[in-house]
């Protein structure tokens, strides 16, 4: 009875502007709840209060969609969309192809100066190519290159890589159009080791020490040297005979990797160099063509 | 006045908001047919009735507009719609001594008050919200809360031209919503429903 009479006051008192009050209190109170207070029933009353109305929506939709029509849904296997798909794969690959193109010309360029610079006007004409063979066992290390007679190549012509590293010889007497190339590590060659960190230029290069490297299995060099000659690993070996022209005189061909005792001879020690450079991993060479006339 | 009618009319307008009214749809401002049952229901009704019945259409507004958090669940907030229908309808029952409230065209200027207001009040409780509980975004997240602002004045506008129709289509019905019409002079120029 006391519980009844509670209310009844409670509800003579909650009338006009009260009950306004108290209901936007309680909006208020229940805006400002945390998502883990509302989550758990506010969908659900949402959920109830909209079954009268859904037939209605329902009807309305059709209305709309007959008024104004929705857009087609989007197919993937449409026809349009699979030519345009393939279109912008196709160009995606051109743009691949011609940034990789830019590359490589830039490469060329590149090493081209770097070549001009080192050998000044000594009428040394500079052709690039691309490596269009290679051996596919990758052992004798030959490579083929579309540079041939039609562009002066000659047979020793150098053929450098990375701008002062020399990458081979041609081989033998080139083609019209290619030339194959012997890698410089099949090749003996006579060189002076240089520190690695730098050469004092007032130095003559005859206070370095020299010898002649001899191809060994492994792609490798060795060479004899004297006991009594400072050398290091690390050392950088330069050509220093002119077998294949004045442009090959000076440029680098490998680092010593391994000194060794001669057990043959006590008085003279071996150095194993290890090539700069693989001309089989390239794309692009340089050609140096010597002048007629300076040919060896 | 007949509470069921109004009900009625309510659930038909949300029902019309929310399937046919993007027909009606100029840009991104969608009017809505609900906010001109309301101002009807406001300038017809007895006076006590006024911010209850509006509050009513807010909570439907409120439970149907939920927002999405952020991992992809629908959270439907009560209040901000019905505080904002409240202040709306607190708006335009002043209006009621001065427009001619079965004119359409003063229905359309009430409407557009009514709903200019409702939104500010929307956009702020949703404000509040946000500062009280970080974790929580609005209906307009990414966007801030005055371009909420001010896209909903767009669809003030477009509430008020849709009301002009709306209201006097509306006002045809008048027999049946059970508004009282007896009319008592007052001191003064205006008149009042009792």
């Amino acid at each position: 009875m006391n519980g009844t009479r509670f209310f009844r006051i409670i509800f003579s008192r909650l009338t006009g502007r009260r009950l306004d009050w108290l209901l936007a209190g309680f909006a208020l109170l229940l805006a400002i709840l945390p998502a883990r207070a509302l989550a758990p029933w506010t969908g659900d009353v949402a959920r109830i209060v909209v079954v009268p109305i859904v037939p209605l929506m329902h009807l309305g939709m059709v209305v709309r969609d007959r008024i104004r029509p929705p857009r087609a849904a989007f197919d993937a296997r449409a026809p349009e969309v699979v030519e345009l798909e393939m279109a912008t794969e196709r160009y995606r690959t051109l743009f691949e192809q011609s940034r990789l193109k830019s590359e490589a010309l830039d490469r060329e360029i590149a090493q081209l100066k770097a070549v001009r610079t080192r050998l000044g006007n000594s009428g040394v004409q500079l052709e690039t190519a691309s490596v269009v063979g290679i051996d596919p066992t990758r052992r004798e290390g030959l490579v083929r290159i579309n540079a041939g007679l039609r562009q002066g190549v000659h047979r020793d012509a150098a053929v450098i890589i990375h701008g002062d590293i020399l990458g081979g010889i041609v081989a033998n007497d080139p083609g019209e159009f290619v030339s194959l190339v012997k890698p410089a590590q099949r090749c003996s060659l006579s060189v002076r080791l240089y520190p690695a960190d730098g050469v004092d230029a007032g130095l003559n290069p005859s206070a370095y020490p020299g010898t002649v490297l001899k191809p060994i299995d492994g792609g490798l060099w060795i060479g004899d040297i004297a006991s009594d000659v400072e050398i290091r690993e690390g050392q950088i070996a330069r050509i220093t005979d002119d077998r294949f022209g004045s442009v090959a005189r000076g440029m680098r061909v490998g680092r010593v990797r391994r000194i060794l005792p001669n057990e043959q001879v006590p008085l003279a020690r071996r150095v194993e160099v290890e090539p700069l450079a693989q001309l089989i991993d390239e794309s692009t060479v340089v050609v140096a063509i010597d002048p007629p006339e300076t040919r060896p | 006045m007949r509470w069921a009618i109004y009900i009625l009319a309510v659930l038909v307008a949300v029902a019309i908001d929310s399937s046919f009214g993007g027909v009606l749809k100029i840009g991104d401002a969608q009017p809505r047919f609900l906010a001109c049952v309301v101002v009807y229901a406001i300038l017809s009704a007895p006076r006590a009735y006024a911010v209850r019945i509006a509050m009513l259409a807010g909570l439907l507004a409120d439970l149907l507009s939920p927002t999405i958090r952020p991992d992809d669940s629908q959270l439907v907030v009560i209040g901000p719609w019905t505080l904002g229908f409240a202040l709306g309808a607190l708006a335009v029952l002043p209006l009621r001594s001065l427009l001619y409230h079965r004119n359409p065209i003063s229905s359309g200027f009430a409407t557009f008050v009514f709903s200019l207001l409702a939104a500010i009040v929307f956009v702020a409780v949703w404000v509040l919200r946000i500062n009280l509980l970080a974790d929580e975004s609005p209906s307009w997240w990414p966007g801030t809360g005055a371009s909420e602002v001010w896209h909903q004045s767009k669809v003030a506008i477009a509430n008020g031209v849709i009301a002009i129709p709306t209201v006097w289509l509306l006002d045809r019905s008048r027999g049946i919503w059970g508004f009282s019409t007896a009319k008592r002079l007052v001191h003064g120029a205006a008149r009042e429903t009792v």
